[in-house]
């Protein structure tokens, strides 16, 4: 038989209601509380009463990065040495070419590499974890990317640890480009019925100008948070919406943020160098007819010419 | 037996599987909402001031990982907890048709508290969200718990 239990003691029972509706009050504050306030709740219980489920997610995924084919390494390895190897020329024309010019010598981008970690509970679909923090010069607004592209932005960085949104996010903005910078636009995320079919909308490009499907977008480093130069996707077709004398496209990000397990961190301090090249100097980004090398070295036979695309 | 150690210890173990299937194992919606049911069974069992207590702190964990709708679950969680601890005065049944109804009904209406309180510019919309994937989710909440309860002995005679 089961147990039935039940207050019969009208004063426990009113107690029990005053602290239902205490607690209730204190969850409606809970979804009002100030955003600094807030993170520091949610970090707190990150860093205590879940950081044993977060660290194991971290092994794990740090296991299945290190399990990949080593073939498939070997084979981006030997390709970014071919890029590398073609770039260098480039790197040295462009640096006398900014010496005629008297222009100083551009700060490299740094970044620090980061393993991604999702929670998959409810309320945080677009949100991530990343295992670096501001020890490591990760910031708030820090911009978050994969070999291909633009994958999101830091939205909250702890010592150790970082939050970040994904494109997906329905707060994801970004101010693009053409990658010759002639046509400038605002990116945002635009959600589909179902969470494969959310892409991007380009909003906010003038009426006389028009894109072509193809046409790879890239950041403009307009308003500060993504420096210029990162290919966000590529235009699929004229949206419906229509503002004004404003034209607005779908874009096809290129980045897939489910294949994200470890990603690049831009940092403006205290990162590890990793690059010389910012995202449009180092050679070709998109998708374009030119990243293929014209000689290949016979070492590299074989092997993908792959660019950042 | 159904014993307050037994029911206690089906509860943190639904928490740790939770936390272990969609943190440690990523596998996000692919894993049942085990939280609502550890809460509902745990629910049952106290008056609705700890209920919603309950509810309150496993929302508020389950709200560490979402930055940007932090409280949703807090909020759909503790009225939860109260609703879940409300049904022991109204019903008395422990039928397996109750109790199915009770864990799918309780995790849809926790998604639909925390599609309300998840804001307009975060929300999906109401017929995908609420017609299509919640009762699917709730069918597969359902379905699990019921299975917990019937293999961990919880002492539903109808469902054993």
């Amino acid at each position: 038989m089961p147990i039935y239990k039940s207050d019969t003691n009208g004063s426990a029972r009113a107690r029990s209601g005053s602290i239902a509706l205490g607690v209730f009050v204190l969850s409606l504050i809970t979804l009002y509380l100030p955003d600094a306030l807030q993170d520091e709740v949610a970090s707190l219980l990150r860093g205590s009463l879940l950081r044993p489920f977060v660290l194991t997610q971290e092994g794990l995924v740090r296991r299945s990065i290190h399990a990949e084919d080593t073939d498939v390494l070997q084979r981006r390895l030997d390709s970014l040495e071919v890029v590398i190897a073609n770039s260098n020329t480039l790197s040295e024309e462009n640096a006398r070419l900014r010496r005629l010019l008297d222009m100083s010598r551009r700060n490299p981008a740094q970044y620090v590499a980061a393993i991604v970690i999702r929670s998959g509970t409810p309320g945080s679909e677009s949100m991530f974890m990343l295992d670096v923090g501001t020890r490591r010069g990760v910031t708030r607004d820090s911009p978050v990317m994969m070999g291909r592209g633009l994958l999101g932005v830091v939205r909250d960085a702890q010592a150790n640890r970082a939050t970040a949104m994904d494109w997906t996010h329905p707060q994801f903005r970004a101010s693009a480009m053409t990658v010759d910078g002639s046509i400038y636009g605002m990116v945002r995320a635009a959600p589909g019925r179902f969470r494969e079919a959310d892409r991007l909308l380009l909003n906010g490009v003038p009426f006389r100008q028009e894109l072509a499907p193809g046409v790879a977008l890239v950041t403009s480093g307009l308003g500060g948070v993504y420096p210029r130069g990162i290919p966000i996707g590529e235009v699929i077709e004229e949206s419906g919406f229509q503002e004004g004398w404003q034209r607005s496209y779908w874009l096809r990000p290129f980045v897939a943020p489910g294949e994200a397990t470890h990603v690049n961190v831009l940092v403006s301090e205290g990162g590890e160098y990793r690059d010389a090249n910012s995202w449009l100097e180092g050679g070709p980004l998109v998708p374009g007819p030119v990243a293929v090398p014209q000689e290949p070295a016979p070492a590299t036979s074989g092997t993908e010419a792959r660019t950042r695309r | 037996m159904r014993t307050p150690t037994r029911i206690w210890s089906v509860f943190g173990f639904l928490i740790l599987l939770h936390f272990g299937l969609h943190l440690s194992l990523g596998l996000g919606e692919g894993a049942p909402d085990l939280l609502v049911v550890a809460l509902l069974i745990g629910a049952k069992e106290v008056d609705i001031g700890r209920g919603a207590g309950i509810g309150f702190f496993l929302g508020l964990l389950d709200d560490a990982f979402s930055v940007l709708a932090f409280g949703a679950n807090t909020f759909a969680l503790t009225l939860v907890g109260l609703g879940g601890a409300r049904t022991r005065d109204l019903f008395v049944g422990d039928s397996l048709l109750f109790l199915t109804s009770y864990l799918v009904l309780g995790k849809w209406i926790r998604d639909l508290l925390h599609w309300v309180a998840v804001g307009e510019g975060l929300r999906e919309s109401f017929v995908d969200t609420m017609l299509i994937q919640s009762p699917i989710s709730a069918a597969y909440a359902g379905l699990i718990g019921v299975v917990v309860i019937a293999i961990s002995g919880l002492g539903w005679e109808t469902v054993r």
